[in-house]
């Protein structure tokens, strides 16, 4: 065995340029892999980080069914205990308390309805971006005292025709089904880049909507952020346990981001599914290439593989020289593809892509214009492996061609 | 001859078919009566609203006032948290009063679908009550009988095009114009509520359904019900009575 391998690799470097073009397309496919797939972890680490950070934060504590019905009467009854329960949980950064209703909301010209969104002014800017989305007045903790505040998206200002200082009048139905309603002063407007959200939301203190709404100290939703993706599953079970212990927490659940975001774990899967399309065709057009290389080798050699076997060497042993041959340099391949793969990956995961082209509608948004990728074991090594699955499989047909071979015409053969 | 006398008697046959149909009345009269009769040309009335969930309950009293199948005007006068909230109906269009902010805010047409007060009545079913005669085509399919009298079964389906939020609506009319139910279905012909007269008094010198019940198809537990204290037909109401500015003043 020890000679075949030394044959194999001294019949490498026979034809350095070829060898080097087989090494390089390789190499080259698994630079690209690396690199694609740690860009597309680093952009959805950044769409989730975002999505999270605008409203929805890691973990949400809400009533059993809330989530499915929305309803107003569904509440957490007690948010003082969950509180203070949830946040002696390690890796739990912030917490705060919302409360919703639907609501129309009416200025002097126009009517639409909205969202209302009882939030905790202190509370709610360490848990979501809400505070640095506010393009134009103030966040509610800044607002004028004696005015009764509030914080309205962009389009929505655009629709009910309102800018800072406008009043609003809101009319709802509160908690135990009374009529709800209170005029309001706009404070400030946000932009987040989420129509929906920037067109559907209004944000009030939630003491004023406590008292609006007949909410009586309840609220709808307890918003956790804990210090990263890979912390919420274990906060989660923690917050459970919790909650058990907790009086009246048994009709309380907790929901992580992926369940209160179905949309956007789909719009993912469905970004991968494309990627996988993608990176099939990328290494079925890298397996053609190395195909071509290999089989020219061996046709080049024929006359050699003749010889060979008119000394008496056996079909078999041929066969895995060659096999030895290309999973050489498929190895010289994907060790130097990875090598420079992950460095191209760190490099740009450090300084960042910028998307000049969107950067300036991005950073509008609160999102900064950078998407940085995200090397991981997974991302440096799944598309070798799948070059090198690949690769050795194409290698197989030429290889067993030689089997076929009688040595005289081998020999006849230029 | 013999042909003759063959289609003498297809003639009779398709007589005979046709003959029940004939005596029916005419569907969409038999809609058009029983809203009016509903409705009066005007009408004073003293309504409960109780609006039932599964794990509450809550009650309001509201009175109201209407004329003919446009306009209709009503108040909350109880309970004294929403005293004085008021909804103005003209042809399509509606507005409410709240008097605690002091304003008058007309519904987008977005809302009107929206329930009417946390109530299984939307806005639009107060609003538009009114449009099942003339934007809807009737079919009498069936015949029952209660308490010695005749009710009609009549569907009603949307003309193309008209501007409505039901694929398909079923009423049930008495022989003397009362409406017993009317069923709510949506584009797949699903139930998605329906409104029950469960009692028929003498009320405002009339026959009158005065408990009114409307059930949501999906939930046991879940219903409104109105409860007609006292009705009066025939009142005067002045022109100023229907306006915004009328809204503002409640009259309880």
């Amino acid at each position: 065995m020890g000679m075949d391998m030394k044959m194999a690799w001294r019949n490498v470097w026979r034809n350095p340029r070829r060898t080097w073009l087989t090494i390089c397309a390789i190499g080259f496919a698994c630079i690209i892999l690396i690199f694609m797939l740690s860009f597309q972890f680093g952009s959805y680490g950044t769409m989730i980080n975002s999505a999270i950070r605008i409203n929805t934060g890691h973990l949400q504590i809400q009533a059993e069914d809330y989530f499915a019905e929305k309803s107003m009467r569904q509440v957490v009854p007690e948010p003082g205990p969950v509180i203070r329960a949830v946040s002696g949980i390690e890796s739990v950064q912030a917490v705060t308390a919302r409360a919703n209703a639907f609501s129309l909301v009416s200025s002097d010209n126009r009517t639409a309805g909205a969202m209302i969104i009882g939030v905790d002014p202190e509370s709610e800017a360490r848990v979501s971006t809400l505070e640095t989305l506010v393009r134009k007045g103030v966040f509610l903790t800044k607002a004028e005292h004696g005015t009764n505040p509030a914080l309205i998206g962009r389009l929505m200002a655009q629709n009910l025709q309102v800018d800072i200082g406008d009043e609003l009048v809101v009319l709802g139905q509160g908690r135990d089904g009374s009529v709800a309603a209170t005029a309001l002063t706009v404070c400030g407007i946000y932009a987040s880049g989420m129509e929906e959200f920037d067109r559907s939301t209004m944000h009030i203190p939630l003491d004023t909507f406590q008292e609006v709404y007949s909410m009586r100290g309840t609220v709808h939703e307890i918003v956790v952020n804990v210090s990263g993706l890979d912390r919420v599953g274990p906060v989660k079970r923690a917050v459970a346990d919790r909650l058990d212990q907790i009086p009246g927490g048994k009709n309380l659940t907790v929901l992580d981001w992926d369940a209160l975001m179905p949309g956007l774990t789909q719009a993912i899967k469905l970004d991968l599914t494309i990627g996988v399309i993608f990176w099939a065709l990328l290494v079925l057009v890298v397996a053609f290439s190395i195909l071509n290389t290999f089989l020219m080798a061996v046709f080049e050699r024929t006359r050699e593989f003749g010889v060979m076997m008119a000394i008496g060497t056996r079909p078999g042993r041929l066969v895995r020289i060659m096999l030895c041959e290309s999973t050489a340099m498929t190895l010289v391949g994907i060790g130097l593809g990875i090598a420079l793969g992950c460095a191209v990956t760190l490099i740009f995961q450090h300084i960042g892509i910028d998307l000049s082209g969107a950067s300036e509608i991005l950073q509008q948004y609160g999102i900064s214009g950078r998407i940085y990728p995200q090397l991981s074991i997974i991302s440096a090594l799944a598309g070798p492996a799948l070059v090198l699955i690949v690769t050795f499989a194409v290698s197989l047909y030429p290889a067993l061609k030689i089997r076929n071979f009688k040595p005289v015409e081998a020999m006849m053969h230029v | 001859m013999k042909r003759i006398i063959v289609g003498l008697a297809v003639l009779i046959c398709f007589a005979a078919a046709g003959h029940g149909r004939i005596n029916d009345p005419d569907p969409r009269e038999l809609v058009k009566g029983a809203v009016k009769y509903l409705r009066g040309n005007t009408s004073r009335a003293v309504v409960d609203m109780t609006i039932h969930r599964p794990d509450w309950e809550r009650t309001m009293t509201i009175k109201a006032w209407t004329e003919g199948r446009e306009n209709s005007i009503f108040w909350i006068a109880a309970p004294p948290k929403d005293r004085g909230n008021g909804t103005l109906k003209r042809g399509d269009e509606m507005w409410i009063f709240n008097p605690k902010v002091n304003r008058v805010i007309k519904l987008p047409p977005s809302m009107m679908s929206q329930s009417w007060q946390g109530s299984d009545f939307s806005n639009n079913d107060l609003a538009k009550s009114d449009n099942i005669v003339d934007q809807y085509t009737h079919e009498i399919i069936g015949r029952q009988t209660r308490h010695g009298k005749t009710v009609y079964v009549i569907r009603s389906l949307p003309k193309p095009g008209a501007p409505v939020v039901w694929g398909m609506q079923k009423l049930k009319i008495r022989e003397d114009n009362i409406l017993i139910r009317q069923a709510f279905f949506d584009e797949d012909r699903e139930l998605v509520k329906a409104l029950d007269m469960e009692k028929i008094e003498m009320l405002g010198g009339r026959l009158y359904p005065v408990k009114w019940k409307m059930k949501d198809a999906g939930q046991k537990e879940k219903y409104t019900i109105l409860d007609y204290r006292s009705l009066e037909f025939g009142v005067d109401i002045s022109d100023r009575m229907f306006t915004i500015a009328s809204l503002k003043n409640p009259r309880l």
